[in-house]
């Protein structure tokens, strides 16, 4: 196929030209992440497939498909369910504030059939969506610094309330910063963005200062907040997740103990091994070489995203990829600092490498819109409500 | 599309600002990769070796293995204490989530009263939190291995098998040996902040008192480890027979007691109380170190119950209470001997006699004897102990020429014998006086008679009064008691010499002349002798007042209230021609010196004398016939009776 064949009107629309258009690196470099978090799973397994490594390469390998579905589907249907997909999941969440089913002392899920659902999950998508369509019908002036800022102010702030109150520290930072990064990406004023900067380092001490005091967490998560400065204070109780992964990864050394030998976590020293702390059982277990390959595998994901943002000829494109790469990031700069002892305990997971199905989700939806994004790439998509609906 | 969707100029300028920014932003997040990997290096290749340390400390664990508690042994290698299995049932606290329910499964296997479960609970809130309770000790044979079957069915319990502390005798060396127990915290707290993990261990018991007590390092060991490999509940994934460490055994203490001589003295007391100490003169060696009535150490081992500490604690002869050591009474007659010797050293002659007519009138107030004695020399005062005649002898020399000789005795000294416990007493004399009372600092002449009978402020305990006694039985040479022979196979320095008496010998062996007169003829004429053919004793009897009688507290002797009695003291040495064996016993309120301590003192010296080869060597050599006039052949009838031996001197007196 000749590159003047795809001006051809409707081309582009063939769902085969449509699959080629898919970008393969980052489909593959997703993969190798995936394939790398069931080595761990089947490795703390003690060398079985069962309870974890199993279902998540089938989890992964139903939700690639899904995400070349969603991959195909155009960038309009997108478009056209961003505000739908914010208020229902808004509308989850303070369901599952009145009906939520309690989960290790959070009320998070929602229990619907046999589906165990995770409205935040559905937010971290929606927000980003419903930010982009916001931005996609304004002006670059009035992204600036407007009284129109107000409206992503509060459609960020409304969802990031309702998830602290879960409480779900983790997944609100996650939601505040993602919303903030798309407002920033969309044209927000440098002036603001510095201005805001430095109010934030001014309110640290007062922050500090309440999450202290109990006012603004819960009291065990104020103390998970404040322990990973000192975990050693307190080896056995606060301390002990982080004191553990520090253990794991110091042990790992540059080639690690080898591959099911790691005695952090065969051994059960290591607290949430399969979910939130599989990087430190890979540290362990694969040293320096390996965090670092798999560190570099997630900085070509990103970068790959970015750049399929940048190249994208619709604003609502540009700042959906962008922003749901941003959350991407943001799970493993989140987690990765975590599990290094270097940020608090908040109970993020390592995306594609943790065992959960839900994380997994979110993230192959959103890799999927990315990859919309690019197949879709010369798409117009009108300020209304999108012309296929 | 049916309007156009934008305006270009804007489009183009969203489109930089986004290019610009999203050029940033995944410059941020590479940075913030790079920050990552830049603190991987920092763990995992700088700090590597820290964290592989702390990951193998995590892995790695050693199993406390206490060592067996060192034996204690009496000069002849009689086991006075030592170990035996003890099968017991543990509940392991960080397995049992629910120490009650986990109490009524061990309930279902052995009987656990009540009270025992309320115990138990107890233990478990007040206890480190890792450390397991035994709920049950001394298990059968039958019961262990009924538990054993089901242990693993019952999480949270446990049967293992350690070693109990067992004092074969009981009681006879309760005092000397003392007990060990249970650790209590206010022992924890002193062990400092790192304590021996043993302190820890279910079962681990404590020396309390005497020899258990003041040994404890040396007796109790080094602990060894069991190398095994665990998970993060602590649970046993593989055992490392190669990496453990053997325990170190406990020093075997040996003491210089013996058994049989122990165990007699304890026996004579009967429901009596009182001590009992004996040396040999020879070599310092204590023998026998007895407080009666005793305890069974064994019941400390396992835990009093409340009701038998009271029991113990409430009983008027006290038999918690060391009396050889720890207990000072007035020595009454048995001082007579260094009053004695005192005189002659300063010159008085053994020829000066006092008559005694019962009483004596002195200083306008009258003072008073058993009965009237008639004329006496010092060696009838002694032998009769005359009180009249020492009321005299002491007002001639006053109190600090007694003092002094009194002390070169031993009296009023403490000795390291390696056990705690010992009072001193007091031997008064006129510096003492002024030091102990600012109000009345001068010594009347009206002190020194009751000084010159054992009485008054003269206070001593009876080892003290058994070290005197050794030292007049050796003439000149002085030696200090010695109870540890080994520690560990160590040899302690035999009773260190004490400077030699700077007295005249001809003076000390008319001391022994006269204490020999005493079992021969004088007031324990009847009690003391010991019927060992050629082997006498010689001693010195002590009645000593154990209160005023003013206000109607009894009379001299075993009259009266058992509290308001005398205490009947006898000193002696044997044999007394040679002397080896020296000795001290003390009834309390047991009346007349020579009614009480004479006969229980010949029996314990018996015992001593008899297991002494060359004595019995002695004892055994036939004497020598008389001459029998060879009867002509037929006159003596088959079967007629050989002639009556005839009577040891003084045996019918």
């Amino acid at each position: 196929m000749t590159a003047s064949a795809l001006t051809r009107p409707g081309e582009r629309d063939r769902l085969s030209v449509k699959l080629g258009q898919i970008d393969w690196r980052l489909t593959g470099v997703i993969t190798l992440i995936a394939c790398a978090g069931g080595l761990m799973q089947y490795s703390i397994a003690g060398g079985h497939w069962q309870p974890w490594a199993a279902q998540h390469m089938i989890l992964f390998a139903a939700f690639l498909l899904l995400m070349i579905v969603l991959a195909v589907t155009d960038l309009r249907v997108w478009f056209a369910v961003a505000y739908p997909t914010y208020v229902i999941g808004l509308v989850l969440l303070a369901a599952v504030m009145v009906v939520g089913h309690s989960s290790l002392g959070a009320d998070r899920w929602l229990k619907i059939g046999p589906m165990h659902l995770q409205p935040s999950e559905i937010m971290k998508i929606g927000l980003v969506l419903a930010l982009a369509r916001f931005y996609h019908g304004l002006s670059a002036k009035e992204a600036q610094w407007s009284w129109k800022l107000l409206i992503p102010v509060a459609m960020i702030a409304a969802p990031v309330a309702l998830v602290l109150k879960q409480p779900d520290l983790g997944t609100a930072i996650l939601l505040a910063a993602t919303g903030l990064v798309v407002i920033m990406l969309a044209g927000l004023s440098l002036r603001v963005i510095i201005a805001g900067l430095v109010a934030g380092l001014a309110a640290t001490p007062v922050f500090i200062f309440l999450v202290l005091k109990g006012h603004l967490v819960k009291g065990y998560q104020a103390q998970r907040l404040l322990t990973f400065l000192h975990p050693e204070t307190d080896p056995s109780g606060s301390g002990y997740h982080i004191l553990q992964a520090k253990i794991a990864l110091g042990s790992g050394g540059i080639l690690g103990k080898g591959y099911g030998l790691g005695s952090q976590s065969q051994l059960n020293f290591l607290p949430e091994k399969q979910t939130d702390f599989i990087f430190a059982t890979l540290a362990e277990e694969f040293g320096f070489v390996g965090c670092i390959s798999i560190l570099i595998l997630y900085a070509a994901a990103i970068v790959i995203a970015l750049r399929i943002a940048s190249i994208s000829h619709s604003h609502f494109g540009r700042l959906s990829a962008a922003g749901v790469t941003a959350t991407f990031a943001l799970y493993v700069l989140i987690n990765g600092a975590m599990v290094m002892g270097l940020a608090p305990v908040v109970g993020v997971p390592m995306p594609l490498l943790s065992f959960g199905g839900t994380v997994m989700l979110t993230v192959m939806v959103a890799f999927g819109l990315v990859q919309s994004v690019r197949v879709h790439r010369y798409t117009e998509v009108s300020r209304g409500a999108g012309a296929l609906i | 599309m049916t309007e156009p969707a934008f305006f270009f100029s804007e489009v183009n300028q969203r489109q930089s600002v986004f290019h610009r920014r999203a050029f940033v932003m995944g410059g941020l997040a590479s940075l913030g990769l790079t920050a990552l990997g830049a603190r991987l290096a920092e763990l995992q290749i700088f700090e590597n070796s820290r964290y592989t340390t702390l990951s193998a400390s995590n892995q790695y664990n050693f199993r406390l293995v206490p060592p067996p508690r060192g034996r204690i042994l009496d000069r002849n290698g009689v086991e006075l204490a030592s170990n035996r299995p003890n099968f017991r049932l543990l509940l392991l606290k960080d397995e049992a989530k629910d120490p009650e329910a986990t109490i009524a499964a061990a309930g279902t296997l052995i009987p656990i009263s009540d009270d025992r479960r309320q115990e138990l609970l107890r233990e478990i809130d007040d206890g480190p939190r890792f450390v397991p309770v035994a709920i049950a000790d001394d298990l059968s044979w039958e019961e262990f291995a009924r538990i054993n079957v089901r242990t693993p069915e019952l999480p949270g319990l446990q049967a293992d098998m350690n070693e109990a502390r067992v004092y074969p005798f009981g009681g006879a060396f309760a005092h000397v040996i003392g007990y060990v127990s249970r650790v209590t915290s206010a022992e924890l707290k002193a062990a400092g902040p790192t304590p021996d993990p043993l302190l820890l261990n279910p079962g681990f018991r404590i020396g309390k008192q005497g020899v258990e007590k003041s040994l404890d390092l040396q007796l109790r060991g080094k602990a060894g480890g069991q190398k095994v490999e665990v998970d993060s509940r602590g649970r046993v994934v593989h055992e490392d027979p190669a990496g453990d460490i053997k325990p170190v055994p406990g020093d075997e203490v040996v003491l210089t007691l013996d058994a049989d001589i122990q165990n007699r003295a304890l026996e004579v007391f009967g429901d009596e109380s009182g001590a009992a100490v004996m040396m040999d003169c020879r070599s310092g060696d204590i023998l026998c170190l007895v407080s009666a009535p005793s305890f069974d150490a064994n019941r400390f081992v396992k835990g009093l119950t409340t009701v038998e500490y009271s029991a113990l604690a409430n009983y008027d002869h006290k038999p918690l209470f060391n009396k050889a050591l720890t207990a000072t009474y007035p020595p009454g007659s048995t001082f007579k001997t260094m009053v004695a010797l005192a005189a002659l050293e300063h010159g008085i002659s053994r020829d000066t006699t006092h008559t005694c007519a019962g009483a004596w009138s002195w200083g306008g107030r009258v003072w008073h004897c058993d009965r009237a004695h008639g004329t006496l020399d010092m060696k009838g005062g002694i032998a009769q102990s005359c009180d009249i005649y020492f009321y005299q002898t002491a007002l001639a020399i006053g109190p600090d020429a007694i003092a002094a000789v009194a002390r070169k005795f031993g009296l009023g000294g403490l000795y390291d014998i390696g056990i705690p416990g010992q009072k001193p007493g007091l031997i008064p004399d006129t510096a003492y006086k002024r030091a102990a009372f600012p109000k009345d600092p001068v010594w009347h002449p009206g002190e020194t008679p009751s000084m010159g009978i054992g009485q008054g402020y003269v206070n001593v305990n009876a080892l003290q009064l058994c070290v005197m006694c050794s030292r007049l039985a050796n003439g000149n040479r002085a030696l200090n008691p010695r109870l540890i022979e080994s520690i560990g196979g160590v040899v302690q320095p035999p009773g260190s010499r004490a400077p030699d008496l700077p007295f005249k010998p001809d003076n000390l062996a008319f001391i022994r002349e006269a204490m020999a007169a005493v079992v021969t003829s004088g007031t324990a004429a009847g009690a003391a002798k010991l019927g060992l053919g050629p082997i006498m004793m010689a001693g010195k009897t002590g009645t000593a007042q154990a209160h005023t009688y003013a206000g109607g507290h009894g009379a001299h002797g075993a009259v009266g209230a058992w509290a308001d009695r005398d205490h009947s003291w006898f000193i002696a040495f044997a044999p007394a021609d040679d002397p080896r064996y020296a000795m001290s016993v003390l009834v309390e309120h047991g009346g007349f010196g020579a009614a009480a301590a004479a006969p229980r003192a010949r029996e314990i010296m018996r015992v001593a004398l008899l297991k002494d080869p060359q004595v019995r060597a002695r004892i055994e050599t036939p004497t020598p016939m008389p001459a029998m006039p060879t009867p002509p052949p037929g006159q003596l009838p088959e079967g007629a009776a050989p002639p009556p031996p005839t009577p040891l001197p003084g045996q019918t007196t």
